[in-house]
């Protein structure tokens, strides 16, 4: 079963089309990424998956049901714009959330203590919220998002604003909700993690949907066709070359598209001795190397 | 249903665990009392001492009079003023510069020039520093008065107590009919419609801008969107009103039983403080309008409360919400404004029509209310009239604030705001 399909969703604001006929599934279990460049349409999407702003034409159905206010049980939900209430102490604040979810009181004190424990924040419970640090605050946020165990959990930019250990925290704490046979559904525009944990991605760009699938297939739809090159020298003996298609320079490390039908053999013959190559490896396009070509190549 | 609950409980527990919550609804009527009481207490015991006050009396037949009339007496026996004649001789105009020199030096608290012709043309000049103390002005007129008439009396022919007796005037008691029959009214009624309009008036204002700035708060911490992860905005919406609403409703509880405490035994209280004030009566306000007080203070606070809602929604600070706020605030002002119009003629078919327009009728019906009883079928008018405008203010709001709530930067322009209504 579907935990999320959407059919032909349109939002529109004034003249300006946020989301354009887009369609797509989840399917249960797993971490879907959501991914798009700024204003691509990410947050309407979801925020009418949410049943926050409602689509103007189109249906969002959630585990085999219309959308509407009861399912909104069923979901965790995360916002890209994301804050607490100052005054309140993290207890209350997370008991409001989890009675606002219909959390039966007994598990929600229980729930939040297991939570608390287990990010660290025990000994804050009784704090108020503004007396948290930013990185404090954004766990709790978390807690409030799954504190009612939800089947299908989405996440707008979870990434963002955390350092190294509460990213690493949030990743841990995804894969092992995916291991609980949860659903994931993740927006981001930092395609290193999606790369990493993602089974399915969905592209979206000015509303409209521009590749949708498996992770690994949509590598595999183009091929070995990139050249991962770590180097020291002058890198313009690349440019030009018959084999190089495009380049992505960041000085010690270049990412190369080749030609269709090139040798990459030959390629390395020719800068061979002309620069110093430390690496020099075949493989498919990294995501953002895909994410870049199919935005840019809609510009 | 129960989602509304849990909003309204934390709006209600949150505010009214809150310092200034606490403060205000203690203070508030200790305040009240205060602004009332604190000017009796110091009208009562105003330090005086005796004036100088210097008499040129060029007519040379007032003087003696108002002498024996001017013979108020302080508390410790002097008198109140002192007076002294000044002989009319020489220059006038010298003796009044000499005079000014001594005010100004304060060796003379004022003086008094009678013309001689003060009988004829009936003109004096009071001169002192400061004019403005009204009752002693008053005082001083008045005995003026009494000599010069007594004099042209005299000069008629006539005997002055004699006409005294004949012009003595009627004294009317003003009375208020009511259910039990007519009862004495001296000018109670007016005093409870003032206090009761101006503290609905006040706590309007109040409670609008505490949901205003709830709004703009939930807006800023970034928190409205994970609440709507779990309800409706118009869910939020509500919930926020009525939990104010509530926290309203137990500071006028509060305020109520310290309104009855202070009717009660407020008067003897005050008469065991200062024996001199036994004569104040605190008027009751009859259980009646107290009943209106709070009908039309809910009523207003759902009318005006959605409006200071939708504003919130729409601003992203206190500052912005200022100016949208001016409009609003303006009408409660009008029929602060119309209040004198309305006391002196709570009938009239203009008093009517005002307080059945649902923006003035919380204010303007509370005090026809007051002052009389009018007709139930415009008590009624007035509040079917307030019911249709609140339903259509909390449609109105609704669609505006689902759409304010997500939306930060710039401040939205009307027509922006009219579009907002159109999104499905």
């Amino acid at each position: 079963m579907n935990a999320l399909k959407i059919d032909n969703i349109t939002k529109r604001f004034g003249d300006f089309f946020a989301v354009r006929d887009l369609s797509f599934s989840v399917a249960s279990g797993g971490i879907y990424s959501l991914l798009g460049p700024n204003g691509a349409g990410k947050t309407t999407t979801i925020r009418m998956v949410m049943n926050i702003i409602i689509p103007d034409s189109g249906s969002v159905r959630v585990f085999g049901q219309p959308m509407n206010e009861n399912m909104k049980q069923e979901i965790g939900y995360l916002p890209e714009d994301r804050g607490l209430y100052p005054k309140m102490k993290v207890g209350e604040l997370l008991m409001f959330l989890a009675e606002l979810k219909s959390v039966r009181k007994a598990d929600a004190r229980r729930e939040i203590d297991i939570w608390l424990e287990r990010l660290e924040l025990t000994e804050w419970k009784n704090k108020k919220v503004e007396e948290l640090s930013k990185g404090m605050q954004q766990k709790i946020q978390f807690i409030a998002t799954v504190i009612h165990s939800p089947r299908l959990i989405i996440l707008d930019e979870p990434f963002s604003g955390l350092d190294p250990v509460n990213t690493k925290l949030m990743k841990d704490i995804m894969l092992e909700m995916k291991a609980d046979k949860k659903t994931i559904i993740f927006s981001t525009h930092r395609m290193e993690q999606v790369e990493m944990i993602s089974d399915d991605i969905c592209l979206i760009n000015k509303g409209r949907m521009v590749l949708e699938g498996p992770l690994h297939r949509i590598k595999n739809d183009y091929g070995k066709n990139t050249v991962i090159l770590e180097y020291e020298g002058d890198a313009s003996v690349l440019s030009g070359q018959a084999e190089v298609d495009k380049i992505d320079d960041y000085g010690k490390y270049m990412e190369i598209k080749l030609n269709e039908g090139a040798d990459p053999q030959a390629l390395l013959h020719k800068i061979v001795g002309r620069i110093r190559i430390s690496k020099f490896e075949v493989q498919e396009p990294t995501l953002n190397a895909i994410f870049i070509d199919k935005v840019e190549g809609r510009r | 249903m129960s989602k509304i609950l849990t909003v309204i409980k934390r709006e209600y527990f949150q505010m009214v665990k809150s310092k200034g919550f606490i403060i205000g609804t203690v203070l508030g009527p200790v305040l009240m009392a205060g602004i009332i009481l604190i000017p009796m207490v110091f009208s009562m015991m105003s330090v005086e001492d005796q004036e100088t006050i210097a008499v040129v009396d060029e007519s040379r037949v007032i003087y003696a009079g108002l002498e024996s009339k001017l013979d108020m007496k302080l508390k410790d026996g002097r008198l109140r003023y002192l007076l002294e004649e000044v002989p009319p001789r020489g220059n006038p105009e010298e003796i009044l510069s000499d005079l000014n020199q001594k005010v100004l030096a304060k060796e003379l608290s004022a003086y008094l020039y009678l013309p001689a012709d003060v009988a004829e043309e009936g003109k004096a000049e009071f001169v002192s520093l400061h004019v403005a103390d009204f009752d002693k002005t008053r005082l001083i007129n008045e005995a003026l008065n009494g000599v010069v008439i007594e004099k042209r009396l005299r000069g008629e022919g006539l005997d002055p107590e004699k006409i005294n007796e004949y012009t003595r005037g009627v004294r009317l008691t003003t009375k208020k009919v009511t259910k039990q029959g007519a009862e004495e009214d001296r000018g109670g009624t007016f005093l409870i419609a003032y206090v009761l309009v101006l503290i609905l008036y006040m706590t309007l204002i109040f409670y609008g801008a505490i949901i205003m700035r709830g709004v703009i708060e939930e807006k800023n911490s970034r928190m409205v969107e994970i609440i709507l992860s779990s309800l409706k905005p118009f869910q939020l919406m509500s919930g926020k009103i009525l939990g104010i609403a509530a926290v309203g409703l137990t500071q006028y509880g509060v305020w109520a039983l310290f309104g009855v405490a202070l009717s009660q035994y407020g008067g003897r209280f005050m008469s065991g403080v200062m024996p001199s004030a036994a004569g104040i009566r605190i008027p009751t306000i009859p259980v009646y309008i107290f009943v209106f007080f709070v009908v039309f203070f809910i009523l207003g606070y759902f009318l005006y409360g959605t409006v200071y809602a939708a504003i919130g929604s729409m601003v992203n600070s206190e500052k912005e919400a200022q100016q949208l706020m001016m409009p609003v605030t303006m009408f409660l002002v009008i029929p602060i404004l119309l209040m004198m119009f309305v006391i002196r003629s709570p009938e009239s078919s203009m008093s009517v029509v005002l307080s059945l327009i649902p923006l003035f009728a919380p204010i303007l019906m509370l005090l026809r209310v007051c002052i009389l009883i009018p007709p139930p079928l415009q008590i009624g008018a007035s509040i079917v009239l307030l019911l249709l405008s609140i339903l259509l203010m909390i449609w109105v709001a609704a669609k505006i604030y689902r759409v304010g709530i997500l939306m930060y930067g710039k401040r939205p322009r009307f027509g922006e705001v009219l579009r907002w209504m159109k999104y499905k």
